[in-house]
């Protein structure tokens, strides 16, 4: 039952927002899904006055290129790894930070400063990090001129130097190494969101735990989890997004590259295809891959939202 | 400790024995938390440090092969060269517009839609929400193109507005406010509307103060949108009179071959970075300030 | 259940407007796109008997009207070299009073061809532009680029404000006085006909550590053969040295093409033809020199080799292979008292025939953008005849830059020519390299442009880089795979 008075005061709340996203972003996808299924199409060629054929050939091509499976695995291996990583730590350092007194602000204030970090730097600093420079690694003349801090880090503690990033570098390492940038960029979003929601718990729940002498563990599993559900629920399926999308902390490590120096490409996702057929001003299988994409986000966001809806308390 | 010997006491004792060592396991907790906080902020904190070192060293030293953890010579030079070099104060000032009415109207857009999403009821609105989920699934990229033929069309080109409207709306932050506001129980809303409270009073007084700390999340995401946003900028509006402070910044160091000065880049970025710093510490305050107490009193 | 409905439903609407969308053509941007002339286009299909192509513009009668018009130029120059783009700006405004130029600095060059190819759609592009010939081949999708062969040929007399009067075109002085591989890098797009005209330009060039050399009793290698024969003896003397540096892997598989006559690309039918036996072969020299620890490029060493040629202490190398106009990035920082660790040397990149050098030319070329209105065109002409032939510009805007002038005269202007006699590797080092590309004026190639001839230029460094670090028995069989994969990977792009 819904009364007509709530109907179009619904739609007048949401006016201003339908009538943007009408002209500024369902407009240009519908235009994605034409440029789809115009063969071959490109801009400037459109712009040159050159007409296109109705088909499916873009998505063909796109499905053809032999790197196809390859860049679904890699986006798909980077989505599984980084989210629920990523939440989990997010969720722990808003925790403690909710729980703690003394250097709370300072730490507080700490954990939002990457918001005024340039993406820039945070880019050039994991480069620098893992980033071996010299030659001829693994063979007899090696030559290492430095071999990056964390493998500093990982000499000092007594372990062997690991090739991250460099030619020679395995799959497992460059993973681990995308892993990490991915993670440690997610936090600072993560932690304020969850941090937000933290705070605006009622006291009093934790109050009525205290009376109860209820332990810590329970208290985190029984009530701040709950509580925190909704936004939970918000970073993960973000996240899950968000990871389908990604690129540019790629090309940030490894460059247009997109691998080590080996195998160039090995570590490219679907949006750096995407974004290679863009370079091309092939238009039409950059939004043929695009859909493809968007199929794949849309299937893992409804299962997403399905579970949520059982899991998310309100 | 006192040490006494009947049965009684005995059971004391455990219970005093319990209690301390319940004490050392909190302490334990304690100290753990914050190895683990303090750990964490310095891995958090690199890129930060990082920016402000790179900002001090000369361009041969940024080149390096071996990157140096602290600069040979500091160069403060690169700030004073940042200063002059790039139009600062102009960046600043048209970044800082857009930034504020861009956040202020999208933050009305934002509340408005996720109250209608949270508590109203009418016909399609799962399938619209699921809908707009939906549009948060395409590269943006893509839209680029499309966006730019509309916005000539509409005659918008090298104007504020062309910097702040398309953008306006987030499906992330309805989804996020959203899901904030469904947590406020609904027996307040009901009950408001036994009292005869308009919607857009109950809106205003109970739910957005509720929601203070989400909103005030995304005026710091949207603002740092504002900060860091490049390609749209540089495609409709890089006039000298609304260019925004990454497209100055990005440009004004690039040197004979087209690279990129990047000490000094880093020099204008921290220089830039210092006032939305400030504001931030200002603005945690706020998330602080006994948000969860503002509760029922509505 | 709702979700799934939601899903179909959404499947429905794309599929509604998909359909809806095929019916409509283009046509909307095609009103607003640049069409300025109604000259025959197709030049390219017409390859068999095609005497004269013809170009896309045709000069109006009159020439420039004197009407007031305000041109565009996007370009990549920070602010030292815009100061002195502007002093000349101001020159130009003597001679055309009505003609406002308006400079932008976009950004890197990437910047500049991404915010063009956008415009370009709803023809917002701008009047000129910096421009690599990669991206006029980009442009040339759209058709946005203007040819220059009318303007050029042009004999119309055009009056300045001084009283004074010039062609429009160009004089045959001012033609001979351009170096002509420069000169000719404007008509690589497969059509015979001139689509840029350099500004300024680079090329890479051998700095070597003379003080080194010297003291070893080196000599400068100028062919490849000479070359590993100097990384042998330098790492009998040094053996914890990598000899040779080179920056580009790109251009290093670009020239040693062009240096053994073996085909890379052309901009015709058949674009890329650079999988063939010479190429296999040089591939798998650089290979064994690679092996023995001669040399490493930007990619494997993992950062500026520049790097390791100006390094003082540990690994070092004493040659390095790189863009003259970084010439101040190969100097070693200077000692406390103001002079330099070593001197540098800096010659032309070994040859495989000494007797016929070939370097890559490099460096902004500017094009000229159609307009509805003739008269822009014909503004954005004569500015960048301008500045192209003006000698003064060309050798203050060089000492600025760094780049090298188009113009062979410009090594007698007093100014550049006081310039150049300073040449020496220590501070002067910027006027001993552009003295080093003055010299080899005839050595400079370029490579075809077409739409794709960028991604054939990084999959050729993507392969020397990828061959160079194989090891194994079938070594052979390894390349031949990388090289298929490479032409592959381009064919699928194009």
């Amino acid at each position: 039952m819904v009364d007509n008075k709530q109907q179009w005061k619904a739609w007048i709340y949401l006016s201003p927002a339908i009538v943007l996203l009408l002209i500024f972003t369902v407009w240009p996808i519908f235009n994605t899904v034409r440029m789809a299924f115009l063969e071959n199409y490109s801009g400037l060629q459109a712009a040159g006055g050159k007409t296109f054929e109705f088909g499916i050939q873009n998505f063909v091509k796109v499905v053809k290129y032999r790197k196809f499976v390859s860049c679904l695995k890699n986006t798909v291996i980077l989505c599984v790894t980084t989210v629920p990583i990523s939440t989990l730590l997010a969720l722990l350092i808003a925790v403690a930070l909710n729980s703690i007194k003394p250097l709370q602000k300072i730490l507080q204030t700490i954990f939002f400063l990457p918001y005024v970090t340039n993406s820039i730097a945070i880019g050039m600093v994991f480069a620098a990090m893992f980033n071996i420079v010299g030659s001829f690694y693994g063979t007899e003349n090696e030559i290492v001129v430095t071999a990056g801090i964390v493998n500093n880090v990982i000499e000092f503690l007594g372990g062997k130097t690991i090739n991250w990033i460099n030619y020679g570098s395995t799959y497992t390492a460059n993973m681990i190494v995308m892993i990490v940038y991915i993670v440690w960029n997610a936090l600072p979003f993560k932690i304020l969101v969850l941090l937000g929601g933290l705070q605006s718990i009622n006291k009093q729940y934790y109050d009525a735990a205290k009376v109860d002498s209820t332990p810590r563990r329970r208290v985190f599993t029984h009530i701040t989890v709950p509580l925190l559900s909704p936004m939970l629920a918000y970073v993960i399926i973000t996240g899950f997004i968000g990871g389908f999308k990604e690129y540019t902390s790629i090309v940030g490590i490894f460059g247009e590259n997109m691998g080590p120096a080996d195998d160039a490409g090995r570590l490219n996702t679907m949006v750096g295809f995407i974004y290679d057929a863009l370079e091309t001003n092939s238009q039409g299988r950059a939004s043929a891959a695009a859909l493809i994409l968007f199929g794949i986000i849309l299937v893992v966001t409804m299962i997403n939202t399905q579970v949520s809806k059982k899991r998310v308390h309100y | 400790m006192p040490n006494k010997d009947n049965m009684t006491t005995m059971h004391e004792k455990d219970i005093t024995k319990e209690k301390s060592r319940q004490k050392v396991v909190k302490l334990f907790v304690q100290v753990m938390v914050y190895a683990f906080l303090v750990a964490m902020a310095i891995i958090v904190l690199f890129p930060f440090y990082w920016m402000i070192i790179s900002s001090l060293k000369t361009l041969d030293e940024y080149r390096m092969s071996v990157p140096t953890f602290w600069p040979k010579t500091v160069m403060l030079s690169n700030y004073a060269e940042a200063f002059t070099t790039a139009n600062l104060g102009r960046l600043f000032v048209n970044t800082m517009i857009v930034g504020v009415i861009s956040t202020l109207l999208s933050l009305v857009i934002t509340v408005l839609s996720a109250f209608a999403f949270a508590r109203l009821e009418f016909k399609g609105k799962d399938l619209l929400f699921s809908a707009l989920l939906a549009t948060m699934m395409i590269p943006g990229e893509l839209f680029t193109i499309t966006n730019y033929s509309t916005v000539t069309q509409f005659g918008w080109m090298n104007t504020y507005t062309v910097l702040i409207v398309p953008f306006l709306v987030s499906v992330f932050y309805i989804y996020l406010l959203r899901q904030n506001f469904m947590q406020i129980p609904n027996e307040l809303y009901l009950a408001a509307k036994v009292d005869g409270t308009s919607d857009l009073k109950y809106l205003w007084k109970v739910m957005v103060p509720l929601a203070l700390p989400t909103l005030i999340s995304i005026t710091i995401l949207k603002m740092m949108g504002a900060w860091n946003s490049y390609i749209w900028p540089r495609l409709v509006a890089n006039d000298e009179a609304h260019r925004m402070i990454t497209n100055g910044l990005r440009n004004a160091f690039t040197d004979t071959t087209g690279d990129v000065n990047y000490p000094v880049q880093m020099a204008a970025v921290a220089l830039v970075s210092a006032p939305l710093f400030l504001v931030f510490i200002f603005l945690r305050k706020y998330i602080m300030a006994g948000v969860s107490r503002s509760g029922i009193k509505g | 259940m709702k979700k799934k409905l939601v899903a179909v439903l959404l499947m429905l609407t794309m599929l509604v407007t998909m359909l809806a969308g095929c019916g409509e053509t283009p046509g909307k941007t095609e009103t607003d796109a640049p069409k300025a002339t109604e000259a025959p286009q197709e030049t390219q299909g017409g390859n068999e008997e095609v005497k004269k192509p013809v170009g896309n513009f045709t000069v109006p009668e009159g020439g420039y009207d004197g009407s007031a018009v305000t041109i565009t130029f996007y370009n990549t120059m920070g602010s030292n070299l815009s100061t002195v783009l502007e002093q000349y700006i101001v020159e130009f405004n003597k001679l055309y009073p009505n003609i406002t130029v308006v400079s932008t600095n976009v950004g890197g060059y990437d910047d500049v061809r991404d915010q063009i190819s956008t415009e370009i759609t709803v023809g917002n592009q701008p009047n000129i532009a910096y421009c690599y010939p990669d991206h006029v081949a980009l442009y040339n999708l759209a058709k946005a680029v203007t040819t220059l062969d009318e303007l050029i040929a042009s004999d119309i007399t055009v009056t300045r404000a001084d009283g004074t009067t010039e062609p429009l075109g160009l004089t045959d002085e001012q033609k001979a006085d351009f170096i002509e591989g420069y000169y000719n890098e404007g008509k690589q797009f497969g059509d015979e006909l001139m689509y840029t005209m350099p500004l300024s330009k680079s090329t890479e060039v051998l700095y070597y550590n003379k003080t080194f050399f010297e003291a070893n009793n080196l000599t400068v290698p100028t062919t490849w053969a000479e070359l590993e024969d100097v990384c042998a003896k330098i790492k009998a003397i040094d053996p914890e040295s990598i000899p040779l540096g080179y920056d580009s892997e790109a251009n290093w598989f670009i020239t040693m093409c062009e240096q053994y006559g073996s085909p890379y690309t052309s901009a015709n039918d058949d674009h890329y033809l650079f999988d063939n036996d010479k190429n296999h072969e040089f591939i798998k020299m650089f290979n064994s020199w690679y092996q023995k620890g001669y040399l490493t490029t930007q990619t494997l060493y993992g950062a500026y080799t520049s790097g390791l040629f100006v390094s003082q202490n540990g690994v070092k190398s004493y040659m390095s292979i790189g863009s003259s106009a970084g010439a101040t990035h190969q100097r070693p920082a200077a000692n406390a008292d103001g002079t330099y660790p070593f001197e540098v040397g800096i010659s032309t990149i070994p040859q495989v025939n000494a007797a016929a050098p070939k370097v890559i030319s490099q460096g902004p070329s500017v094009c000229i953008f159609q307009k509805s209105n003739p008269q822009e065109v014909i503004a954005s002409w004569l500015f960048v005849k301008f500045l192209t032939t003006n000698v003064e510009f060309q050798a203050e805007f060089s000492m600025a830059s760094g780049y090298v002038p188009v113009l062979k005269s410009v090594g007698q202007n007093p100014v550049y020519a006081d310039f150049i006699s300073k040449a020496d590797g220590g501070n002067f080092i910027s006027a001993l390299s552009a003295k080093v590309c003055l010299e080899q004026e005839k050595a400079y190639y370029t490579s075809p442009a077409f739409n794709g001839s960028s991604t054939a230029r990084d999959q050729v460094g993507t392969l020397l880089t990828k061959c160079l670090v194989m090891t194994g028995d079938n070594l052979d069989k390894q390349i031949a795979d990388a090289f298929a994969d490479a032409i592959d990977e381009c064919e699928y792009n194009n």
